[in-house]
C-alpha cells in the first residue's frame, strides 16, 4: 500500500469539458458518401463530364452555332469536313445557243472543243457538224487511258454540241465523244478532252446566301468562300453540326424524360405493391405481367392514330407516351422486390414498434434504401430509350422531316455509307457516345449508391 | 479457373478493354464461320455464274418476284418482262424498236376491223399449235368482271368489249372472230389508227382454254400452271428465291434464240446487294446509283444508259375546296420549282432529263418526234412572280397566309430526297409549309384515287407507242386521273386525238393539249426518268426498252471473242 498525499482539492468534482468523444471527420451522410466514391470512379466521372458536354452541345449549341438546320446548301451537297470552299463570281447562268455564240473548233478529227470555259454552272462543248450524224458523249472523272473504260454515257445528240450541267463539281473531267453509225454502233475515232471545271457562283445567288453584302462591290472573277460547314453537309447540302445539335435535343428529350416518367411510374406502382404484399401485390404484379405482353411497335403506332397525328407530322409525343404507357414493369418489379425484403428487416419493426408511421416508414427507411437501385434503373434506360428513338426514326416512325434526329440522320446517311462516310459517321458516333457514357454512369453509381458497400474503400 | 483468377487481379479498365477485345474477336468468328454456313446451305444459286459459255446460260436479278403470271390480270412490269420471255403474243417490239409479227405472220388494220393472219407452225409447249381460239378466250377471260383486270380498258376498242366488261353483256359478245384457226378478225368498236400498237401489252397475249380450266382457278400461280408459247419457259420457280427460264423446243423461231438457259438466282430490290452480286461475277446486269458512279468508272466497267420512257411529274388535287384548285397558286408553284436545278444538283442522277411536259422526249410524232414538232414552252422559275400569284391566290381564297400542304410521296430514298427538296423550296421561296405523307405504292395509290392529297409525286409509264397513253391522262373520264382536273375544253382536245384518223390533225391536238397543260398548271412535269446499269461485256443483243419486257434477254447470246 502506498501512501498519498490528499489535498482537498482532489475532491473537487471533475468539471465537465463537453468533449467526451470527438469525431475527427464530419459525419458522412449517404450522398456525400456516395457523391466521394463516385468522384474515386475516374470512369463514372469521365462519363458525366460526356453528359454534361453532350448537354451543352445540344441545348447551348444552337444558340452559338445559328444556322438553319433545315436550309439546303444546294453549291455544297455532301461535302465532307474540311472540303475546299473557293467560290468564283461569274454571271449568272443563261442557256447556251451555239448558232448565236459559235465556238471555234480544235484540229482534232472530230473537231471536239470546249466552246466556253468550264465552270460547275455547265460545261459547253461543240464539235464538227460534218461527218458522223450522231455522237454519243461519255464523261469520265478517271483518265479513261488508265482504267479503259470511257464513263458515263451522258448524251447522245444529232447536234453537233452538249451543254453538260449533271453534279458538276470542282476538279478535272474527262469527256469522250464517240461518233456514232446510222443504226447506234460505235465507231472507232473517239476523241476525249481533259476539261478543268471551276466552282462559280452568281453575284446574285452571292447575295442570297449572304456571302457579299448587298451594297458591296464585286466584280466577276473575285474569289470568295462559301458558307463553312464544320461538320460538313448532308444529301440536300444541310448543315451537319446544326442538325447534330438541333437531332440531339430530340434524341436527349426522349432519352431522359421518358425512362424519368416511366421509371417514376414503375416506383411508385412497385412500392405500393410491395408494401401492400398478400393478394393485392398478386393482383397487380399479373396486371405488370400483363402490360409486359403488349407490343411496343402497335401501340406506338396506335398513339399515332389516337393523337390525331396525320402523316407528316412528329411523332415524338406518342412515342413519348408509349414508352411511358408500356415500359413502367421492369423498374416497378425492381422496387417492388427490393420493398418485399426491407419489409422484413429488423430496423422496420424496430421503427414500427417505436410508433413510427406508415408514411414515416416508407420514406425514411424503404424509399432510400431503393434508391440506388432506382437511379440505375433509370442511367441504364436511358440508353435504351436513345436506342428506341433511333430505331423508330430510322424504320420512319419517329420525327418527320425536316425535323433531324440522330437515328433519322443515321438512316439517311447510311444510302451513301461507302461514298460519304461523314453522313452516317458523325450522329452514330454521337448515339454511341452517348449510350456509352450513360452506361458508365450507371455502372458507377450501382458501385458508388451500394448501401451495403458504404464506407469500404 | 484461370479466367476469374486472372480478372480479379486485373484493374476494371483493362477488364473492360479485354471484355472489348474478346467481344471483337467472338463477333469476328461468329460473321466468319456464318459465311461459310450460309455458302455451304445454299449451295445451288452461288454454283452460278454471271455468264456461263459451256451451259450457254445466263445469270440475271429481278427486284421482285411476280404476284402471278395470268397474263390476263398482269399489271407490274416484273410481270410483264417474265411473260416477254415466255410468252409470245400476235405482234412485237423487235430488236430496232419497230413493231414486228410474232404469232402473227401479217396483219391490216382498218377504221372498222383489223384482221390478222396467224403462222401455222406457231406451238404451245405441250406441241399443239396456237390458234386464233386461244387470243378470243384471252382477251373474253380479261374482259369478265370476275376476272377484275385492271388493264381490261386497254381492250375497249373492240366493239361491246366496254358493256361486257360492266357485265352488260355476256363475254361471247365479244367482236372478235375466227373464220379459220389462223385468222383472226377484231370489230373495232371505234376508228382507231393505233390498234397494232397496243397489241404489245401482256393482257393480249393467248391463254388455251382448256388448260386454263384444267388449272382450277390456279393459272400462272406456278412454273406448271402455265404453258408457254414464247421463246423460253419457266422449268424452276421457287417463291421468293429464285427462278430458271429453259428454251422452249416448241417455239416456231429457234434460229433466233441463241441462249440455253436464263437463271434468275437471286430476287432482291437491295441496289447494293445487286452490285455486289455483279462485282462477284453472279450476275450480268445490274443497275447504279449516283452513289456507285465513281466506283463503276474506277472498275472501269462500261456503262450504259437508258430512258425507260417513264415520266415523273408532281400532280394536283383538284377537287372542289383544295386550295390547289386554284389556277394562281398551281402557277406559283410552277414558277418557284426548278426542276434544273433538282434533277442535276439534288437528284444527280444521269440520264435523268428535267421535265418540260408532259410528253417525253421519245415520242414520235408525225414525222419527226413529237416534241420537236411541237416544242413545249419552257417556263422559267421567277421567284417574285411566282410571290405576286400566290398573293393573288391568297385573295381569291379569302387567306391571309399561305396555305399548309400535304405532299403524298412514295417511300424509297429517290422520293425522298426529292420531297424534302420540294418542302424546303416552297418554305424559302414561297413560305408554304409542306408536310411530307410518305406511303407505300399501294396505300399511295389508294390515298390518290380517294383524293387524300394537296400534291402528289406521280409517274406513268407507257403503255403503248403512241402519245395518247400520255395524251388521256387527264381526261375527266380517266380513271388514272387522280386529281380529277376536269375541263371540257382538255377533253375535246383529247377527243380529237382519240378518234382522228389524220396523224396531223392528231398530233396537232397532242401539241395543243401539251400547251393546255402548261398554261393551266395541270401538272408540273419533273423528270424523265433514265437507267444507268452495267452489263457484262461477253452478253450481246441485251436489249433494254421503253415498251415490251425490260431489259429483254430473248434474243441475247454470249460471246467471248472480245476477252
Amino acid at each position: 500500500m502506498s501512501s498519498a498525499k490528499l489535498s482537498p482539492a482532489d475532491f473537487q468534482p471533475l468539471v465537465s469539458n463537453g468533449i467526451v468523444q470527438q469525431i475527427s471527420r464530419p459525419s458522412l451522410s449517404y450522398w456525400a458518401d456516395a457523391w466521394l466514391r463516385l468522384r474515386k470512379n475516374p470512369r463514372a466521372m469521365a462519363s458525366l463530364g460526356l453528359i454534361a458536354f453532350l448537354l451543352a452541345f445540344v441545348s447551348l449549341g444552337p444558340a452559338l452555332w445559328r444556322i438553319d438546320p433545315s436550309a439546303q446548301d444546294l453549291d455544297q451537297i455532301g461535302i465532307a469536313p474540311g472540303a475546299d470552299r473557293t467560290v468564283t463570281l461569274a454571271a449568272p447562268f443563261e442557256p447556251w445557243n451555239p448558232q448565236q455564240q459559235p465556238a471555234t473548233l480544235s484540229d482534232n478529227s472530230l473537231g471536239f472543243t470546249l466552246a466556253l470555259p468550264a465552270s460547275t454552272q455547265a460545261v459547253r462543248l461543240a464539235w464538227a457538224a460534218t461527218g458522223a450524224t450522231r455522237h454519243r458523249l461519255y464523261r469520265n472523272v478517271f483518265d479513261p487511258e488508265t482504267t479503259g473504260s470511257l464513263g458515263l454515257p451522258l448524251v447522245e445528240r444529232d447536234q453537233p454540241w452538249f451543254e453538260d450541267r449533271l453534279d458538276l463539281q470542282s476538279g478535272t473531267y474527262y469527256y469522250t465523244l464517240v461518233p456514232l453509225t446510222a443504226d447506234g454502233v460505235e465507231t472507232s475515232g473517239a476523241v476525249t478532252l481533259a476539261v478543268d471545271v471551276i466552282r462559280v457562283i452568281s453575284i446574285a445567288q452571292a447575295r442570297e446566301r449572304g456571302l457579299i453584302t448587298a451594297d458591296e462591290n464585286v466584280q466577276l472573277g473575285q474569289r470568295l468562300k462559301l458558307a463553312w460547314h464544320p461538320l460538313g453537309t448532308d444529301y440536300l447540302g444541310r448543315d451537319m453540326l446544326a442538325r447534330l445539335m438541333y437531332g440531339g435535343q430530340v434524341s436527349l428529350f426522349i432519352g431522359i424524360f421518358a425512362p424519368l416518367a416511366f421509371v417514376l411510374l414503375g416506383v411508385i406502382y412497385g412500392s405500393v405493391s410491395g408494401f401492400l404484399g398478400g393478394a393485392a401485390d398478386q393482383a397487380m404484379m399479373r396486371f405488370a405481367d400483363f402490360v409486359v405482353a403488349l407490343p411496343f411497335l402497335l401501340f406506338m403506332i396506335l398513339f399515332k392514330v389516337i393523337f390525331g397525328i396525320g402523316p407528316g407530322e412528329s411523332g415524338i409525343w406518342p412515342m413519348l407516351v408509349a414508352m411511358i404507357i408500356l415500359l413502367w414493369p421492369a423498374p416497378a418489379r425492381l422496387v417492388r422486390g427490393q420493398i418485399l425484403q426491407i419489409r422484413e428487416e429488423g430496423y422496420v419493426s424496430a421503427s414500427r414498434l417505436l410508433g413510427g408511421t406508415t408514411a414515416y416508414v416508407v420514406g425514411r427507411h424503404m424509399l432510400p434504401n431503393t434508391m440506388g437501385v432506382i437511379l440505375v434503373t433509370i442511367t441504364f434506360q436511358v440508353p435504351s430509350a436513345i436506342f428506341t428513338e433511333a430505331f423508330l426514326s430510322f424504320i420512319g416512325m419517329g420525327v418527320a422531316p425536316p425535323t433531324p434526329s440522330w437515328g433519322a440522320m443515321c438512316n439517311e446517311g447510311i444510302k451513301s455509307m461507302l461514298t460519304r462516310p461523314h453522313e452516317l459517321m458523325f450522329p452514330a458516333l454521337l448515339i454511341s457516345i452517348t449510350v456509352l457514357a450513360f452506361n458508365l454512369l450507371g455502372d458507377g453509381l450501382r458501385d458508388a449508391l451500394d448501401a451495403r458497400m458504404r464506407g469500404v474503400e | 479457373m484461370l479466367w476469374i483468377t486472372l480478372t480479379k487481379r486485373m484493374s476494371p479498365n483493362r477488364q473492360l478493354a479485354q471484355f472489348f477485345l474478346l467481344a471483337f474477336a467472338g463477333v469476328a468468328l461468329l460473321m466468319l464461320t456464318l459465311h461459310y454456313a450460309g455458302s455451304a446451305l445454299s449451295g445451288t444459286t452461288s454454283d452460278v455464274s454471271a455468264v456461263d459459255e459451256d451451259a450457254n446460260s445466263i445469270s440475271i436479278i429481278i427486284r421482285e418476284e411476280p404476284p402471278q403470271l395470268n397474263s390476263s390480270r398482269a399489271t407490274d412490269s416484273i410481270s410483264g418482262m417474265v411473260l416477254g420471255h415466255v410468252m409470245e403474243g400476235l405482234v412485237r417490239m423487235g430488236l430496232d424498236d419497230r413493231l414486228e409479227g410474232a404469232v402473227a405472220e401479217r396483219w391490216e388494220v382498218t377504221p372498222t376491223q383489223a384482221t390478222f393472219w396467224l403462222r401455222e407452225n406457231a406451238k404451245w409447249s405441250d406441241g399443239q399449235p396456237v390458234t386464233a381460239a386461244d387470243f378470243i378466250f384471252a382477251w373474253q377471260t380479261a374482259l369478265k368482271p370476275e376476272t377484275g383486270s385492271q388493264y381490261a380498258f386497254l381492250l375497249f376498242t373492240i366493239q361491246n368489249a366496254e358493256a361486257i366488261n360492266q357485265g352488260a353483256l355476256p363475254a361471247s359478245e365479244l367482236g372478235v372472230t375466227a373464220p379459220d384457226p389462223y385468222t383472226l378478225v377484231i370489230n373495232l368498236a371505234r376508228p382507231v389508227p393505233f390498234f397494232d400498237k397496243t397489241l404489245v401489252f401482256p393482257t393480249f397475249l393467248p391463254i388455251r382454254e382448256d388448260f386454263y380450266n384444267a388449272t382450277n382457278g390456279r393459272f400462272g400461280a406456278d412454273a406448271d400452271q402455265l404453258l408457254y408459247n414464247g421463246p423460253f419457259q419457266i422449268s424452276q420457280w421457287v417463291h421468293g428465291s429464285s427462278m430458271t427460264f429453259e428454251r422452249n423446243p416448241y417455239f416456231w423461231n429457234q434460229a433466233e434464240i441463241h441462249l440455253d438457259t436464263i437463271h434468275v438466282p437471286y430476287i432482291t430490290s437491295d441496289a447494293t446487294a445487286s452490285l455486289n452480286f455483279f462485282k462477284d461475277d453472279k450476275i450480268a446486269i445490274t443497275g447504279l446509283q449516283a452513289e456507285n458512279l465513281i466506283e463503276a468508272m474506277r472498275m472501269g466497267w462500261q456503262i450504259h444508259q437508258h430512258r425507260d420512257g417513264t415520266v415523273f411529274y408532281l400532280e394536283f388535287n383538284h377537287r372542289q375546296g383544295r386550295p390547289t384548285d386554284n389556277l394562281n397558286l398551281r402557277r406559283a408553284l410552277q414558277l418557284a420549282l426548278d426542276m434544273d436545278e433538282m434533277v442535276y444538283k439534288v437528284t444527280k442522277l444521269p440520264g435523268y432529263e428535267p421535265g418540260v411536259s408532259l410528253f417525253p422526249g421519245w415520242l414520235m410524232g408525225e414525222e419527226r418526234l413529237l416534241r420537236q414538232e411541237y416544242p413545249p414552252q419552257k417556263i422559267t422559275p421567277d421567284a417574285s412572280l411566282a410571290k405576286q400569284h400566290l398573293k393573288q391566290a391568297l385573295q381569291e381564297l379569302g387567306l391571309s397566309e399561305p396555305p399548309s400542304l400535304v405532299l403524298l410521296a412514295g417511300d424509297n430514298p429517290i422520293s425522298n430526297v426529292q420531297s424534302e427538296w420540294v418542302q424546303q423550296t416552297l418554305k424559302t421561296k414561297l413560305g408554304i409549309s409542306v408536310k411530307i405523307d410518305k406511303q407505300i405504292f399501294k396505300q399511295r395509290l389508294a390515298k390518290m384515287t380517294s383524293g387524300d392529297f394537296d400534291l402528289v409525286l406521280a409517274g406513268w409509264g407507257p403503255d403503248y407507242n403512241d402519245p395518247l397513253t400520255f395524251g388521256d391522262l387527264f381526261a375527266s373520264w380517266n380513271k388514272n386521273n387522280r386529281g380529277q382536273y376536269n375541263s371540257p375544253e382538255l377533253d375535246a382536245l383529247i377527243d380529237i386525238a382519240q378518234s382522228r384518223l389524220q396523224p396531223a390533225a392528231r398530233m396537232r391536238a397532242f401539241g395543243d393539249i401539251q400547251q393546255h397543260l402548261i398554261d393551266q398548271a395541270v401538272v408540273l412535269p419533273m423528270y424523265e426518268r433514265g437507267v444507268t446499269y452495267v452489263v457484262d461485256p461477253r452478253v450481246r443483243q441485251l436489249k433494254r426498252r421503253v415498251i415490251g419486257p425490260d431489259p429483254d434477254l430473248s434474243r441475247a447470246y454470249i460471246d467471248v471473242s472480245g476477252e
